[in-house]
């Protein structure tokens, strides 16, 4: 194992993972029009004539009275700031755009010169479209401090129906006593350990602090048996987000000889399309473990599980 | 409320994962309570599944919380508004023993990064808002619509840091104290780093009961008198610039049902807050100080004690800070912690960026 003992005594290891989630976000006609027109640097807001209030970016419904709007419309790209706050990530402000009623959210830049609450600023466009609200690159002190403008009906807009998104979330999870622990012998010493329950006397694969069913102190490791019986299969054809094997493979719930939980894993080391043949519920497996030097203290260090030949086969 | 139980709340609790930390917390709320987990019928469970890194998160967390084969609910909001559910289902005649627990373990990801799912993705998350970008805009604008000054939002910090000094459930950090309040780095102008709500790990769990369960069991049971939440809108710019509209309709709620004419008839009153200015516009929502005097609320002799436990600015397991807030109080009206003999004490809770949705608890004993 390269990277030390999981449950090192010196510093806390952890698992670092990351969540990468691909979406495609449907904008829906009100943020679909905005980001659209904003690439032809128009800022367009929505008006709700029961309510009189112009809100800016348009919304698909009035957040006071709930109808829909009555019409797109452009807004000047002057208005007044009403709140800022700088970070280590830039200065973000709350900015009530000329003929508007409620306030935009975005990014100041204060290269033009100094902008407080009630500052005058305008619009600044990107050099390039990207199809986002940063089509608007940021507002600056408006220097010619022009009188302010209104809105007015925006007349035809254009959609922008779907955009693309990702998020890349990242974590270093702890491994805890138990699973540390599982790990370390996985890697090390090919044990599989799980905790015996004093009350119902199972032995729970993964070793974990209490019994699920008794909700009592396990209080100790044992060992368990490499060798199991397949408990479950199926064979996975479709490839999906996430996916650490190549389809096709064998998913299977194995219960390890000593223990009361099943194990999931993966049967192999023959021709998946003979899984049918070859495998049943019950039979006995066992595990086919990978090279000491490619351990990394995880399930995947027991590369699969094999069926145990019969006597006959033998 | 029969028993409660929290871990301390510490920067990170790197040698356990979230299910022992649940599985502790669990285990110390039973204990002494005179319940054991047979007696328990329902367990309700906050936490963040993207905080947790995983979908469905309590789906893993079920034998550590004692839910096995029990009716269990997950509510993806601060463990306050669990307690909600809890106390429903136990008013109702459902259950006659709740469990509520919360969890946190923020140390293992991006905080901001959490945030920032929570925004609205077409409009703002792009811009980079987080919770730490919406706490300066908010401190912003109630410090420009309003008369307090940054000043008051200074004291309020120091004080809520010189209170968890004494409160041996957060883990000390002997280099951070209340007079490094003013001289730490200004993160999100008006606000210094050490007067936004700091991340922590932790677990907190309440025992729920019916009445001639509680009875039996204590005493001096603590009984909840009054509950409301209120919801405000998504968009800062949506909402009332420097005040919680929202907090005030979820006080308002709790108060009238516990027949309480403000939050001045209690004796303390433990809330959350994302930083000292939110603090602030809290206890002037739950009607404590006028507008823009929040920060009379924490003068030496102050009618209603704020935040003995010091609050969520220097701890907040997020998530669970709301349900921490009602352990503490709970456990100061019990005469578990603290001094004197509080009769009637409030708990707030909040979720969403910038507290968009808030929790009201009444409690009496």
């Amino acid at each position: 194992m390269t990277d030390g003992l999981v449950t090192s005594i010196d510093e806390a290891q952890v698992l670092t993972t990351t969540l990468s989630m691909p979406y495609t976000l449907t904008t829906g006609p009100a943020a679909g029009s905005f980001l659209f027109e904003l690439g032809n640097h128009r800022i367009l807001g929505s008006r709700c004539e029961v309510c009189s209030r112009t809100v800016v970016p348009p919304s698909d419904y009035c957040s006071r009275c709930g109808e829909a709007p009555d019409e797109f419309v452009q807004l000047p790209e002057t208005g007044t700031v009403t709140a800022l706050t700088r970070t280590d990530r830039g200065v973000l402000a709350l900015i009530r755009l000329d003929g508007a009623d409620a306030d935009l959210l975005h990014r100041l830049d204060l290269a033009k010169g100094a902008v407080t609450v009630g500052t005058r600023v305008r619009a600044v466009w990107a050099a390039t479209a990207t199809q986002s609200v940063l089509d608007l690159d940021c507002f600056v002190l408006d220097e010619d401090d022009q009188p302010p403008g209104t809105a007015h009906p925006a007349g035809e807009v254009g959609l922008i129906a779907q955009v693309p998104h990702q998020l890349e979330l990242e974590y270093q999870h702890s491994y805890g006593p138990h699973y540390g622990r599982l790990f370390d012998e996985l890697a090390s010493s090919r044990r599989i350990l799980g905790s015996l329950c004093p009350t119902c006397r199972n032995v729970l694969v993964p070793p974990r602090e209490f019994c699920d069913a008794c909700f009592v102190r396990t209080g100790q490791h044992v060992d368990v048996s490499d060798h199991g019986v397949l408990q479950a299969f199926s064979v996975i054809h479709l490839e999906f987000v996430g996916q650490t094997r190549t389809p096709p493979y064998i998913y299977a719930e194995i219960v390890l000889d000593g223990s009361a939980t099943r194990l999931i894993h993966t049967v192999a080391g023959f021709d998946v399309a003979t899984a049918a043949e070859r495998l049943s519920i019950g039979m006995p497996v066992r595990a086919v473990w990978k090279d000491p030097a490619d351990c990394r203290g995880t399930l995947n260090d027991i590369d699969y599980f094999e069926p145990v030949p019969s006597p006959d086969q033998q | 409320m029969v028993a409660s139980a929290q871990t301390v709340l510490r920067d990170a609790w790197s040698r356990l994962q979230q299910v022992d930390l649940i599985g502790g917390v669990v285990s110390d709320v039973l204990r002494g309570s005179g319940l054991n987990i047979a007696d328990v019928d329902v367990v309700i469970d906050c936490g963040s599944d993207v905080l947790d890194g995983r979908s469905i998160s309590n789906c893993g967390f079920l034998g550590a919380m004692g839910a096995h084969h029990k009716e269990e609910s997950r509510v993806e909001e601060d463990g306050l508004f669990g307690a909600v559910y809890a106390t429903t289902k136990v008013a109702c005649g459902s259950a006659s023993v709740a469990l509520v627990l919360a969890y946190s373990k923020p140390s293992e990801s991006d905080v901001s990064a959490y945030y920032s799912t929570l925004t609205e993705p077409f409009y703002q998350r792009a811009l980079g808002l987080d919770q730490v970008s919406t706490a300066g805009l908010m401190a912003n604008q109630y410090l420009t619509r309003t008369d307090a000054d940054e000043e008051a939002l200074l004291r309020i910090a120091e004080r809520a840091w010189s209170r968890a000094a004494g409160n041996p459930w957060i883990e000390q950090s002997p280099d951070l104290g209340p007079e490094d309040v003013a001289r730490s780095a200004l993160v999100a102008d008006p606000l210094r780093s050490l007067q936004i709500a700091r991340p922590r790990d932790g677990a907190v769990a309440v025992l729920l009961a019916s009445e001639p369960v509680a009875r039996r069991l204590s005493d001096r049971p603590v009984w909840v008198t009054g509950m409301g939440s209120a919801m405000d809108s998504h968009l800062l710019s949506e909402r009332l610039p420097g005040q919680l509209e929202a907090c005030q309709v979820a006080a308002h709620m709790a108060m009238s049902r516990a027949g309480l004419k403000d939050a001045s008839d209690v004796d303390l009153v433990e809330v959350t807050a994302s930083s000292s200015a939110t603090e602030a516009m809290v206890v002037e929502a739950l009607g404590l100080a006028a507008v823009g005097h929040g920060v009379d609320c924490y003068a030496d002799g102050a009618q209603v004690d704020v935040n003995p436990s010091g609050g969520a600015v220097p701890a907040d397991p997020i998530m669970a800070t709301g349900l921490v807030r009602l352990h503490e109080a709970s456990a100061r009206l019990a005469g578990r912690i603290g001094e004197g003999q509080p009769t009637r004490a409030l708990a707030h809770g909040a979720g969403g960026l910038g507290m968009q949705n808030h929790c009201v608890f009444t409690l009496e004993v």
